[in-house]
């Protein structure tokens, strides 16, 4: 019996046990229903949403700092905390007004000068700011309420930039704290949305803790993902880092906490049979694998070695070690761009498709020059996405004839030892194991993975200038048909060029006691319109 | 023994430099990147390579130690990478849950471990020894993360008699704390009682077989007296080496422990820390338990002194 099979098992017999009622946690009835006690993803390590990338930082920044769009439902940006804006013909001058009303948490309104240095800061670190910040003339401050950026070219995607979902979102800060290198960690965490944070209370690793901001002043449509009315129900919010899934499990059962955002896939139908809990899909846009090659030293610098592995990848066999036998958990992916969103394509994806053809990829692999030296394959053990997938890797490659040199290590290690461009027998890489989240796949905007543009690409490097050229017109596309039809070229071209694998698409469950009420599925936990009762 | 112990702690001063010396190298050594898990899995080598910059990782070994140790030598033991807050204040924030649960732990295998191995060695070759010494090896043998699955499961889920995760600062209240620890200090305990019965067991029953043993029972003493003031006062000395020595075995166990039952201890810090390459926060705890570990040792000896008069430094 392994670890994980005597986890459920006792976890499984806990939930029975749940069923007929459990107690319920020491605080008085009305404060326990004014406090949502949540347990993250993963523990929040730092409190700065520029600095620091990673989702928890941003999923807690969202109830802290406010964005001037955010998006909605159907991933398009909805105005925040602008009342309205105004663009020039040329498309070269935006001019936009802020809300009234709009305050700090210390207590200072918003003025324009903290929106000009809080995108200042943003647009150094963001890919989508970069390229503003690569046209843009002057963005200044007009009044108090008025801000304006002139641009050099039209830049079609500006009111995305500002509203996206990704890392980093466009969050804005006072002044003072904005004006921060880029590089380095603010220290004062104070913001303009819905919810403060109580930065005495941080235990890092153990605690976050958030209370509800008074003089927030909700946009009056209906909350819908980032956009919308943020209409706060609860006080306060205690993130409870619990690191161990079998006993956050327990704890949900047992009342201790409201709401688990990513339970592993073993553990959702113990949840699912506890009568107390709801269990759910967590963000119908999921996430996609990725077996990303390095484009820079053989086998993978030549094409058909990576097309060999396209060719023999059964994404099935990916998906099944991930989530198990749970069908609702996953589907293939012959694309590169999150299913069911507008510019969804296949284009280019058949080789994915069908039939695995083992003996054609051998030979293509052979007509590579492959001649048997070591593939190093990075694999992170301790994330359970990379874990799986390195695993069956490990016998794809095998099959394939290849001679896989598996460095079983740990994420942090993955992390720096892929940004080495020297050869794997010094300290390099052939393949490593990614995931993407689906919100970062939806258009090539945000979609750093899909680039490729040698040296500037993301890490294997690749190069495929037909591809960069469909991102450009992406950019430029001035209707929703101009970007679907340049973004089936970008498809096309990086199946041709194997910019990377992807090794299907999967979905993650979120489970929260039926205490609670409003919980939307979405990219992030989304905290406004959550209510708990006792 | 004044001497002696201010001999023993300037003694520690060389330790702790090694000490300093051997994991600032290791972690100089250790693949992984801090600036790479900042910056996130998005993010471009430009962004990771400037982050390293931002940080002084960037510079050469000898630089880099040479800040860190000027910085230790004035008291301060630096700056998390990650949090941005002092590693001292870090260490603070979570000193007390692992102390409490190391104490608890102590006590409890004291008040158990001690008890069973005196009767085991008293009752040798029975049936009461060889359960004792049965469950001594079942305990043993059994890894800590799953006495802690089957503590929670029957004691939270079943009886719902303790919670299964947390912790409640003493100041709240001695039973609130109390009730938070007791699961995760029979989890981290088991291994420890069932060395410390078999230490005691083994060194009792050599202790028995002395003469003057013989003569206490000739001389009628009751079989309490002989076992608990007699012999194992005789026997203490392995039995004093052997809880000190575990002492690490218990700071290895708390690591697994806290993240089991998500004690936000020291242990779990470590834990962090080390995934995240955080490493102020890596040397500023490894320096504290080798500096403990170091105290400990110390209290040990000392001990000897006290259990036996012909023990003199």
């Amino acid at each position: 019996m392994d670890r994980r099979t005597l986890l459920k098992g006792l976890t499984g017999v806990g939930s029975l046990a749940a069923t007929g009622g459990l107690s319920m946690p020491a605080l008085a009835q009305g404060a326990a229903a004014r406090t949502l006690r949540f347990v993250p993803q993963a523990n929040l390590a730092n409190f700065d949403p520029i600095w620091g990338t990673q989702y928890v930082v941003r999923n807690a920044a969202a109830l802290v700092w406010d964005t001037l769009y955010g998006i909605d439902a159907t991933l398009q940006p909805q105005r925040q905390m602008v009342e309205a804006e105004e663009v020039s013909d040329d498309g070269l001058i935006w001019t936009f007004r802020l809300r009234p009303g709009l305050k700090f948490h210390d207590g200072e309104p918003v003025r324009s000068k903290d929106v000009v240095a809080s995108l200042t800061r943003w647009s150094a670190r963001d890919p989508m700011g970069l390229m503003i910040k690569a046209i843009q003339n002057e963005l200044t401050a007009v009044d108090d309420r008025t801000f304006r950026w002139t641009l050099k070219q039209p830049y079609p995607k500006l009111l995305l930039a500002l509203g996206k979902n990704n890392s980093p979102c466009a969050f804005i800060m006072p002044e003072r704290i904005a004006q921060t290198d880029p590089f380095k960690q603010i220290t004062e965490y104070v913001g303009s949305g819905p919810m403060k944070f109580a930065k005495a209370e941080w235990v890092p690793g153990a605690k976050a803790v958030f209370e509800k901001f008074t003089d927030y002043v909700p946009r009056q449509e209906k909350a819908s993902w980032l956009a919308g009315g943020k209409q706060m129900l609860v006080d306060r919010i205690e993130w409870v880092v619990i690191p161990d899934p079998a006993t956050a499990a327990a704890a949900l059962q047992n009342g201790e906490v409201d709401w688990w955002e990513s339970p592993i896939p073993d553990l959702a139908p113990v949840l699912k049979k506890n009568a107390n809990i709801n269990v759910d899909i967590a963000d119908p846009l999921g996430n996609i694998g990725s077996f990303r090659m390095n484009h820079l030293h053989p086998p993978f610098n030549d094409v058909r070695a990576r097309r060999a592995v396209l060719m023999a990848m059964n994404q099935e066999d990916y998906m099944r070690a991930l989530v198990g036998d749970d069908n609702s958990l996953w589907k293939p992916l012959p694309g590169f761009f999150t299913p069911d969103t507008p510019l969804y394509t296949e284009e280019g994806g058949e080789i994915l498709k069908g039939k695995r053809d083992l003996a054609a990829a051998k030979k293509l692999l052979a007509e590579s020059g492959y001649s048997g030296q070591p593939v190093t394959c990075l694999v992170a053990q301790d994330q359970p996405i990379t874990k799986a997938m390195g695993d069956v890797t490990a016998d794809l490659l095998k099959q394939l004839g290849m001679n896989v040199d598996f460095v079983a290590t740990d994420w942090g290690t993955v992390g720096a030892r892929r940004a080495q461009k020297t050869p794997p027998g010094q300290g390099g890489w052939q393949m490593f194991h990614t995931w993407h989240a689906g919100a970062d796949c939806i258009s090539p905007a945000p979609y750093t993975a899909i680039r490729a543009n040698g040296d500037k690409a993301w890490f294997g490097w690749p190069s495929s200038p037909a591809a960069e050229k469909e991102v450009s017109a992406w950019f430029d596309a001035k209707n929703l048909d101009e970007e679907k039809a340049a973004v089936r070229r970008l498809s096309k071209a990086a199946f041709e060029d194997v910019i990377y694998a992807p090794t299907g698409f999967f979905l993650s469950y979120t489970a929260w006691r039926k205490s609670i009420s409003g919980v939307v599925k979405g990219p992030l936990p989304f905290f406004w319109g959550v209510s708990k009762t006792a | 023994m004044l001497a002696y112990i201010l001999r023993r702690i300037v003694a520690t001063v060389p330790v702790m430099a090694i000490v300093a010396l051997f994991v600032f190298s290791l972690l100089y050594i250790a693949p992984g990147d801090p600036a790479a898990v900042i910056a996130g899995d998005q993010a471009s080598p430009t962004d990771v390579e400037r982050i390293r910059q931002s940080l002084g990782l960037d510079q050469p070994f000898l630089v880099q130690f040479g800040t860190w140790l000027w910085h230790i030598l004035h008291g301060d033991l630096g700056t998390s990478i990650f949090t941005s807050l002092p590693v001292a204040s870090l260490i603070a924030q979570r000193i007390e849950p692992t102390l409490s649960l190391m104490a608890i732990t102590l006590i409890l295998t004291l008040l158990v471990a001690v008890p069973l191995g005196v009767v085991a060695a008293w009752k040798a070759g029975s049936w009461v020894d060889r359960t004792i010494m049965a469950f001594a090896v079942f305990a043993f043998s059994l890894p800590v993360f799953v006495v802690g699955y089957v503590l929670a499961y029957v004691f939270a889920l079943q009886f719902e008699w303790l919670p299964v995760q947390g912790y409640t600062p003493l100041a709240e209240g001695l039973w609130p704390w109390l009730k938070n620890l007791i699961l995760p200090s029979l989890a981290l305990g088991c291994v420890y009682i069932a060395l410390i019965a078999r230490i005691t067991r083994a060194s009792m029953l050599e202790v028995l077989q002395q003469d003057y043993v013989r003569t206490a029972r000739a001389k009628g003493l009751g079989q309490g007296n002989i076992l608990f003031v007699h012999a194992l006062k005789n026997a203490a000395v392995p039995i004093v080496t052997v809880i000190g020595i575990g002492i690490a075995l218990l700071i290895g166990g708390a690591v697994v422990t806290e993240s089991v039952f998500a004690i936000p201890g020291l242990g779990r810090l470590t834990v962090d820390a080390i995934l995240r390459r955080d490493y102020p926060v890596i040397q500023g705890i490894v320096l504290l338990f080798s500096f403990l570990y170091v105290l400990v040792n110390l209290m040990v000896d000392v001990t000897y002194t006290l259990v036996d008069p012909r023990i003199r430094y």
